[in-house]
């Protein structure tokens, strides 16, 4: 138990390190992120066909539903495995409004947050009464009922009323997307600039009050009573965050796709959601990219090398249980070893200062 | 408004599901009594045991019924190897953990269903449904008598075996606390394990059975797993005899919304809205206190 215990230690450090640390290694962090997010906008959209592009964005979408995820679960210790209806539901508001109003593409993206972040709270709402085991199944039904009702209306793709939907082909219309950014590369850029606020965002709020709030919460909720922190007011603000990040994503992925799809949103892909995020590691923020790059990129790689993508719905399902495994006490408390281990390797890898050597990152 | 006479074959399919959802709702509360596993992939595994019955049987050209045994033995010795395996790593976290592990086991499932099967919908008939006869002007099949008279005769008779029995008082016991029923000298990991194989045996009938209920396409049957879970949260996971009639009541309501119109297309939804209604009263009363948060803290 004792390097379970270290472990979860040198977590606890980790979380709270950034709220003292405004140091040298700060800004070379910084710095390091800027050059990455220059790379992604500037660079990387000229290397890749309009395929990759396609995936990239998707990749970049995903990771802020990830995020949103990742902040529930990791900071609040809330589990939703209803995100990916959330993001549907997103898609659906999102394609609503580009066709039922002429306003600018931000604009709208910003509505489809606010819209979804108000359906969000709604099914945040049971949290502040059950908790745990009790508000994850009801995140389960709620997913599962939203997926019935868009399997009957459909998505908007330009015909009349309040669902928008024409089954006949002529009245059907492409979703529209920014005028500054009609083509795959600028669409990419501009998914990547979207993706880089909401990840500003998430930090502000860990890094502020409502971040240590949470942190109280995840600990304990006496000892949160206790210090005075308003326990349903904070729970409430962490699931509006995470729908409001999801609505973003949401619209965010009408705009990508043109015309949406109940396809596109399976049932399963909530659980395949919660896996990733969890293979990522919700204790950092990175975690989220990793999640992205987890569930969008591999199965387009693997799609490429001809093998079958149900592989890879079988290593998310080993990869889930081997997270929870190797964890010796609680999903709120102490994350796996393991994927603190990956953190750690994807934290050397983006250049952290202060990095320790292979030899001795499992044994501290 | 349908007609009394529309409804009337309904009434029968409704029966026949939430015995089906009862048998599966008492397979999952049982287990959940006993180790604290609330298992989401009750439903994956059922699916795959039909899946292999299916196969057996069109494709090796296997004679039914050996085709379903191997189908209820499979499913017996994943949700057993599972919970011998994985179970005792995972005993003493919260429920929640638990919980999201045995959905790691549901995407392992449903990789190698929709590897080896491929996503394509089917449908399997069993012996049962090839006789039926009128009660009244409505045809029943022999599948939803079985279906229905499964779900009573297992749950009432769980019941029964967990009050009577010296292995349903351990049960019981341990269902209360893990380290007092241990420290009386119950054989907790086999006690468990007995309890992971009665699941896993009942995740392979009711999967046999709603492939010819319902279809049989692996998504749709992991996922309707659901319904059965409605039924046991309405029952929050404590009472079988709950269990049934909230399992009744899910089927009977998404059966008999078929023939009204305009609902007809959301009758699936059925088991979530009841399911969230139940389980946001039962919560109605619940405060953040010392003592705990409320429900999903504890067993029991």
């Amino acid at each position: 138990m004792d390097a379970a215990e270290a472990s979860h230690d040198s977590l606890m450090t980790r979380a709270m390190r950034p709220a003292r640390n405004s140091d040298t290694g700060e800004r070379i962090r910084l710095a390091v992120i800027a050059v990455l997010l220059a790379f992604v906008l500037l660079v990387l959209p000229s290397m890749l066909s309009a395929y990759w592009t396609d995936v990239a964005t998707s990749v970049a979408i995903y990771t802020i539903v990830a995020l949103g995820l990742a902040l529930l679960m990791g900071r609040v210790g809330l589990v939703s495995l209803g995100q990916v209806a959330v993001l549907a539901l997103g898609a659906w508001v999102g394609a609503r409004l580009l066709f039922a109003t002429g306003l600018p593409f931000p604009v709208v993206t910003i509505m489809t947050g606010l819209i979804t972040m108000v359906l969000g709270s709604l099914i945040g709402l049971p949290a502040l009464r059950v908790s745990g085991l009790y508000l994850a199944l009801i995140t389960l039904m709620l997913a599962g009922a939203i997926t019935v009702v868009l399997a009957t209306t459909d998505f908007p793709n330009g015909g009349a009323g309040f669902l928008g939907h024409t089954e006949a082909t002529t009245g059907a219309h492409e979703i529209r997307r920014p005028s500054i950014a009609t083509g795959e590369h600028a669409y990419f850029r501009y998914v990547v600039i979207w993706a880089a606020l909401m990840f500003i965002l998430a930090l502000w709020h860990v890094r502020g009050k409502p971040g240590r709030a949470w942190a109280t919460i995840r600990q304990s909720e006496p000892a949160a009573l206790a210090a005075g922190i308003n326990i349903s007011l904070y729970k409430m603000w962490a699931f509006a965050l995470a729908s409001f990040m999801t609505g973003i994503a949401g619209a965010l992925l009408a705009g990508s796709s043109g015309t949406l799809y109940n396809l596109t949103f399976p049932t399963q892909d909530s659980i395949i959601l919660l896996a990733v995020v969890l293979m990522g590691g919700i204790y950092s923020l990175w975690g989220a990219v990793v999640a992205g790059l987890l569930i969008k990129l591999l199965p387009a790689l693997l799609d490429n090398w001809g093998l079958p993508p149900d592989l890879l719905t079988i290593l998310f399902g080993i990869g889930v249980i081997q997270v929870l495994t190797t964890a010796p006490a609680g999903l709120v408390d102490q994350f796996p070893k393991d994927m603190a281990k990956l953190g750690r390797f994807l934290w050397r890898l983006v250049g952290s200062p202060g990095a320790r050597t292979p030899g001795t990152a499992g044994s501290e | 408004m349908p007609s009394w006479h529309d409804f009337q074959p309904f009434i029968v399919t409704g029966l026949a599901l939430g015995g089906v959802y009862a048998l599966s709702g008492a397979g999952m509360v049982v287990l959940y009594r006993t180790t604290g596993v609330l298992n989401l992939a009750f439903g994956a595994v059922g699916a795959m045991g039909a899946l292999i019955a299916w196969d057996l049987i069109n494709n090796s050209l296997w004679p039914e019924w050996p085709s379903y045994g191997v189908a209820v033995l499979f499913c017996a010795a994943v949700t057993l190897a599972y919970g011998v395996v994985i179970g005792p790593a995972l005993a003493r976290r919260d429920a929640l953990v638990k919980a999201t592990a045995t959905l790691g086991l549901a995407l392992i499932l449903l990789g190698t269903m929709s590897w080896i099967w491929s996503d394509k919908a089917r449908s399997q008939v069993l012996p049962t449904s090839t006789h039926a006869f009128d009660v009244g002007q409505v045809a029943v099949t022999w599948t939803q008598v079985v279906a229905f008279g499964l779900g009573v005769v297992v749950v009432f008779g769980t019941a029964a075996f967990l009050k009577y029995t010296k292995l349903g008082t351990a049960m019981r016991g341990l269902a209360n606390d893990r380290e007092i029923t241990a420290t009386l000298g119950v054989p907790v990991r086999s006690v468990e394990a007995q309890a992971w194989l009665v699941s896993g045996i009942l995740a392979g009938v009711s999967g046999l059975l709603l492939s010819d209920l319902v279809g049989l396409d692996a998504v749709s049957l992991t996922f309707l797993v659901i319904s059965s879970l409605a039924a046991a949260l309405i029952a929050q996971l404590r009472s079988l005899v709950v269990t049934f009639f909230a399992a009744l009541g899910v089927g009977l309501v998404s059966a008999m919304a078929t023939p009204i119109t305009s609902i007809s297309e959301y009758r699936n939804m059925a088991p979530f809205v009841l399911a969230t209604i139940a389980l946001l009263w039962i919560s109605r009363k619940r405060e953040i206190s010392f003592t705990g948060t409320g429900l999903g803290n504890g067993r029991s």
